[in-house]
């Protein structure tokens, strides 16, 4: 595959946190642009920390990281974090905003210091920021502080951060995880529609072998932080994602 | 468990030895210690209610120079104690700030006032001026602490959309701990309140300057009735943060 075909592509990375064994050993993998691939893997196999080397919040100390193209490093990083966005297992939202002050840190990568430290964003961004949270279908939910809301709510809130920061790729870690599984596909299938509708590749870790099998077009499977396993589930692989952990 | 009753054993023994070499074991003098206290509640009592206008508007100062003093220790201990916060700036920055912060702490707040009366004279300008530096040692610590501990995947998520570092300390670090700084800034309020009255022993101001005059010539009826008079500012200031605090902080989800 071409590498402009690539979201990302990750060639021999290992990665150790200070003073402990590697985490990550060796990986390499390509995503496809504009396709969604989940990571599969028991507890503890390294899929949040792939995450956040994927996300360039965490450096590998080897190997090389690519990101639409470009190779991440310490220069490049600032400018692809606008460009990836990142949704960690706990959302990462400030419990003391409301849905709507949440959504609009999405904007602040192209907002400057001036009036946004006063908290008064530019008009189209505001507007932007209610307009995903009618898409994700809480915009009556825009005025109220996040720790008010609900555990599906906070997701959808999450998402439509993510959706104003207009990012090519969506590293996404385990963000469905702590829901039941109508609501997680239910998020699931609103976030396939807005990726498809902007073009957006979506990566993220998921447990749920029904929900993997269902939105992805890739698999990968991670134990003791090697991929292990690798492959599409439109048919061409007979085995379930469910099989291959098992 | 032997080894906890040991340790408890070993301070219980400490703590008798310490007491004994400070006096606590010297019957004679307690017992006349609890005579003379018996003597001063009886000679305190009825408070003379003719004071009130005098300590009144002392009292009123004392409350003017606690609130000035530390809000405007409040303003510079903020930006201090984000400088101090190692998630944020480099190791040589947060320890400079907190080195800072430690030397403004070492100095106690009757010994700042003192200071001040040297700088800019009597009155209650040195008061304010002691409350202020006392506040931005002690809230420039707890900040900076309280501002290490935000949730780092708060901060991971919100730098991931390419927020700046003053973004993150606007829009996350401030937010996260909006319950904690609303809550030191009340407790270090009534705190000063408390400790402004004495400031004015030195010249710095407030009540302190009449209590004194009033413990020199004896008149402790004089004397009780500024102590009340603390007692109901402090009892209202009580009310006052429980109230703020019900109104601002956040509460469990409903």
């Amino acid at each position: 595959m071409d590498s402009t075909d690539l979201a990302l592509r990750a060639e021999g990375i290992c990665f150790a946190y200070r003073g402990e064994e590697w985490v990550l050993k060796d990986i390499s993998l390509s995503v496809p642009r504009g396709k969604a691939t989940m990571i599969m893997g028991p507890s503890g196999s390294g899929k949040t920390t792939l995450m956040k080397v994927l996300a360039g919040i965490l450096c590998p100390q080897r190997g090389r990281l690519e990101a639409l193209s470009q190779e991440v490093g310490k220069r490049t990083r600032r400018s692809l974090y606008s460009l990836i966005g990142y949704i960690p297992q706990q959302l990462g939202l400030v419990r003391n905003l409301t849905s709507l002050e949440n959504v609009l840190m999405g904007a602040l990568g192209r907002c400057g210091h001036g009036k946004v430290m006063l908290g008064l964003f530019p008009r189209h961004e505001v507007e932007q920021a209610q307009a995903a949270l009618d898409l994700m279908g809480i915009g009556d939910k825009s005025s109220e502080k996040v720790f008010r809301l609900s555990g599906g709510q906070r997701q959808r809130v999450a998402i439509a951060r993510t959706l104003l920061q207009r990012p090519r790729v969506v590293l996404a870690d385990e963000f469905v995880s702590d829901l039941d599984l109508a609501l997680a596909a239910e998020i699931l299938r609103l976030m396939r529609q807005v990726a498809e509708r902007e073009q957006m590749t979506f990566v993220a870790n998921m447990h749920e072998p029904q929900l993997v099998r269902e939105f992805a077009d890739q698999v990968l499977i991670l134990d003791h932080g090697q991929i292990v396993r690798r492959f599409p589930t439109d048919g061409s692989q007979e085995r379930s994602p469910s099989e291959v952990l098992q | 468990m032997r080894t906890d009753l040991f340790i408890m054993a070993l301070v219980a023994v400490l703590l008798s030895i310490v007491l004994g070499q400070l006096g606590f074991f010297d019957a004679a003098r307690l017992t006349k210690g609890l005579q003379n206290m018996g003597i001063l509640t009886w000679e305190m009592l009825p408070p003379d209610a003719s004071v009130l206008p005098v300590a009144g508007e002392a009292l009123w100062e004392t409350v003017q120079m606690s609130f000035a003093g530390t809000m405007l220790g409040f303003l510079v201990s903020l930006p201090l104690s984000v400088l101090g916060t190692r998630h944020l700036f480099s190791a040589p920055v947060s320890n400079l700030s907190r080195l800072i912060a430690a030397g403004i702490r070492t100095v106690p707040v009757l010994l700042w006032a003192i200071l001040f009366v040297i700088l800019v004279g009597l009155g209650p300008l040195a008061g304010t001026l002691g409350v202020a530096a006392y506040t931005v040692g002690y809230l420039a610590k707890i900040y900076a602490e309280l501002f290490e501990g935000t949730d780092p995947e708060i901060v991971e998520a919100v730098r991931g959309t390419g927020a700046s570092r003053l973004h993150l300390v606007r829009f996350v670090v401030l937010p996260e701990g909006a319950n904690a700084i609303l809550t030191q800034l009340l407790f270090m309020l009534e705190y000063n309140i408390r400790a402004s009255s004495i400031l004015g022993f030195v010249g710095a101001g407030g009540v302190g300057f009449v209590m004194q005059v009033y413990l020199q010539t004896l008149e402790y009826r004089r004397l009780a009735t500024v102590l009340l008079l603390i007692l109901v500012v402090v009892l209202i200031m009580d009310g006052l943060s429980a109230w703020m605090r019900r109104r601002f902080l956040l509460t469990p989800q409903s």
